[in-house]
């Protein structure tokens, strides 16, 4: 078995998808406070859920990628 | 006392949070109170030892303020019962000659409700303080003789209201007099029991001594034995009485086994000045929704009988994002529908409701005799404590008189099938308890 090698440019790409997610989320939560007419300090205070709801759409965009990466390696074949 | 030490001794007889000045009369139940009477001893004389007068007796001896010196029953197997907690008791038949005994301070009357007012009339003649099992009264007028004669005597008397004692009823009328569940707009109160109410008979003579409370001779059926103890519910929520009042009752199952004549089913609706009413129903053939008691109110409900609140007003709807996951859930949940009713009740019953305090006893109302934690023994301390000090707490008669008089009112009502009003002449000073 080969070692994985997990580069400094691959950490940078991932974590800056992270933060798109991140900024996917926020926007998200002020579309909910304008929606539901909730408070503004909302941007803060629901600061944990926008963290999750980040890693649950960088996981779903993980999810499409390993699906791409799949089908790609199985038609290279 | 000053109020820092009321409201410690509130805390220990589980009424954290309660104010001093709202309930005047539990002042004697407070442990400072006890402390104040402690080694005193008042001597007892206890009229009627059935099942009542026992409920009582087995609280008293739990009590080291009072000494139980008589005892009366005209029905032996009572008497004798009850002597086995008293041996040293004097025992009678006759009330009179127990009422002779200058040793007995202060009687205690458990007997059939048409020989309450003579017994209690007799008693405060011969110098006893009294307590007297609810109602107060047969009729209208001897409700009326007897309170007035109480006030030109000077004596104390108090009626078997215990709710004005029990805890829970306590904190609710708080929370309702500082204005926890809005307006109140409405009272119910409901007794439903599936039960002969009938006391086993030795022989057939027997009949009419033992279940006097199922013949008109003697009783007044559900509305003095049930209803009195709800009634007061109302005056005490409102802090006001009832303007006038309607009902109906009918003997609908139990007659056919027996040959009672009072009700075995009653609905009462008592209208209070602002036109709020209050409800009384009570079936003795279906047990399903037994014993309740609900204030309700223009922003919410309280449960007197489970001291639950529950609240009209919507609950936080939660932040944005919560609403946002919740309108997606509902989305992804939800079953496409295709066909269903089209209308809903507007309810907030199934809501979960909130319990008003810790450790509350609930009590089904199903025991004809008492129940435990139910203020009974708290009432009975505090007329030892009134005996002791000689003096009677203030609002508590009256709040017993008029439940006593609007029971019977009702009652009349349904005779009469008619739509009453309480009769300028028996009106006594009212203060609400609030």
């Amino acid at each position: 078995m080969k070692d994985s090698v997990i580069t400094a440019e691959m950490k940078r790409r991932e974590l800056k998808l992270w933060l798109v997610c991140f900024v996917i989320a926020n926007v998200v939560n002020w579309c909910s406070i304008i929606k539901f007419a909730t408070p503004w300090y909302e941007i803060f205070t629901q600061v944990g859920y926008v963290v999750s709801l980040s890693l649950v759409i960088y996981a779903l965009i993980a999810l499409a990628r390993i699906a791409w990466w799949l089908l790609h390696y199985t038609f290279r074949k | 006392m000053n109020r820092k030490e009321f409201l410690s001794d509130c805390g220990k007889m589980g009424l954290a949070g309660v104010t001093l000045s709202l309930f005047p009369w539990l002042e004697s139940c407070s442990p400072k109170a006890k402390l104040a009477v402690q080694g005193e001893k008042v001597r007892i004389g206890i009229i009627g030892t059935g099942s009542r007068g026992l409920f009582h007796i087995k609280h008293l001896v739990q009590m080291p303020q009072a000494e139980v010196v008589a005892l009366c029953d005209n029905y032996r197997p009572h008497l004798d019962n009850a002597a086995q907690y008293y041996p040293e008791a004097k025992l009678y038949d006759d009330y009179r000659r127990l009422l002779e005994n200058r040793d007995v301070q202060g009687v205690i009357i458990a007997t059939p409700l048409y020989l309450h007012a003579p017994m209690t009339l007799a008693a405060m003649e011969a110098g006893k303080e009294v307590f007297c099992e609810k109602s107060m009264a047969y009729t209208l007028d001897e409700a009326l003789e007897v309170y007035n004669r109480r006030k030109a005597l000077g004596r104390v008397l108090f009626i078997g209201q215990q709710r004005l004692f029990d805890p829970k009823y306590v904190k609710a009328m708080q929370m309702i007099h500082e204005g926890v569940i809005g307006e109140v707009v409405g009272v119910r109160n409901y007794w439903y029991r599936n039960n002969n109410w009938r006391r086993e008979v030795p022989s057939p003579e027997l009949e009419r001594h033992i279940n006097w409370r199922l013949y008109s001779e003697y009783s007044r059926g559900l509305m003095t034995e049930l209803a009195c103890h709800q009634l007061q519910n109302g005056s005490w929520a409102m802090g006001q009485l009832p303007e006038k009042v309607m009902g109906a009752g009918s003997l609908i199952h139990w007659n056919k086994e027996d040959k009672r004549d009072v009700y075995d089913t009653v609905s009462a609706i008592f209208t209070y000045p602002n036109g709020v009413n209050m409800t009384f129903e009570s079936i003795i053939s279906n047990k399903h929704f037994g014993m309740g008691e609900q204030i309700l109110g223009t922003k919410g409900t309280i449960d007197l009988v489970t001291a639950m609140h529950y609240t009209d007003e919507p609950a936080p709807k939660g932040s944005g994002m919560h609403q946002f996951i919740e309108q997606i859930e509902r989305g992804v949940m939800s079953n496409s529908v295709f066909a269903g009713t089209s209308w809903a009740a507007e309810s907030s019953a199934l809501a979960p409701g909130k319990p008003i305090m810790q450790d509350v006893k609930v009590v089904s109302g199903e025991s004809s005799v008492g129940a435990e934690a139910d203020g009974s023994k708290e009432l009975l301390e505090a007329f030892l404590h009134a005996v002791i000090t000689g003096k009677q707490p203030e609002k508590v008669l009256e709040e017993s008189y008029y439940a006593t008089q609007f029971a019977l009112l009702a009652d009349k009502a349904m005779h009469e099938n008619a739509i009453l009003t309480l009769d300028e002449k028996y009106k006594v000073p009212y203060e609400p308890l609030k």
